[in-house]
């Protein structure tokens, strides 16, 4: 059953992010950094914050049976987890490396890391904490 | 069914083991204080676009393989969701310092790791090449 919940939320998150961020690339401006992959890292650490917020009025790592809890493996480790990636983000950042683009680098990494953290803390706040 | 349908199906089913595997890994790992699964799941997944991007600059591989182990699996392995959440809850329930240290560490490994893979991937590719040639 767990194991089923799981799949379920990251093969329906990896969906979403697909889609959300073709939708991305075809609706919005061209800018000197590759911006799709921010725009769902930002939403789906917001997304999740509110999850936490709303669901466990904080972020529920103490939990003994977290891995056990059903909305917590569909939502928080599946959907969540795998609407937002990290892999893409390192070889986004590591082509703006290659090409020494430094200024793009900062740009890119503070809106990708900052902005997630900030987005999460909104939605945990939002949420209910 | 037409090409749309298999990207979104092989990212599905991509997605679904990259999540698992993720999933496996957090249980080993859960009961520990400092996020060392999702690091590693970071990192590792960082490794393994780097290397898929390298090949196929090189190489031709089926769209749907492609999308599948890229999108779906690299990008449900890894998660920046969790990562978000894991330094929220370093800096409120450790420290500042290993909040960031996991920062640190999970952005200069991603980006190595990611540049590793690239240069991996582009190698293994080219000597391929050279082999089918001959």
């Amino acid at each position: 059953m767990n194991i089923l919940l799981v799949a379920l939320g990251g093969g329906s998150g990896a969906v979403c992010r697909y889609l959300l961020g073709v939708w991305f690339i075809n609706h919005t401006k061209q800018w000197i950094i590759p911006t799709a992959m921010v725009y769902v890292n930002v939403l789906g650490s917001f997304g999740l914050g509110i999850f936490f917020g709303f669901i466990y009025q904080e972020i529920p790592y103490m939990a003994d049976d977290l891995y056990e809890q059903a909305l917590f493996l569909l939502f928080g480790l599946g959907f969540f987890g795998a609407f937002t990636t990290f892999s893409t983000f390192s070889v986004e950042a590591s082509l703006l490396v290659q090409k020494k683009r430094w200024k793009r680098l900062s740009i890119y990494v503070a809106l990708s890391i900052l902005g997630s953290i900030l987005a999460f803390l909104t939605g945990l706040f939002l949420g209910g904490v | 069914m037409t090409q749309q349908y298999w990207t979104i199906i092989s990212i599905f089913i991509g997605g679904a083991i990259g999540t698992l595997l993720r999933y496996f890994i957090n249980l080993q790992t859960v009961t520990l204080l400092f996020p060392i699964g999702t690091l590693f799941e970071n990192l590792l997944g960082s490794l393994l676009l780097g290397t898929l991007t390298g090949w196929v600059a090189v190489k031709v591989i089926p769209s749907f393989l492609k999308v599948g182990l890229g999108v779906g699996f690299c990008g449900g392995f890894t998660t920046m969701s969790t990562l978000a959440a894991d330094s929220a809850f370093l800096a409120g329930q450790a420290s500042l310092f290993q909040s960031g240290m996991y920062l640190i560490t999970s952005l200069i490994g991603g980006v190595l790791f990611a540049l590793l893979g690239m240069l991996l991937g582009h190698r293994l590719a080219t000597k391929q090449k050279v082999g089918e040639r001959a």
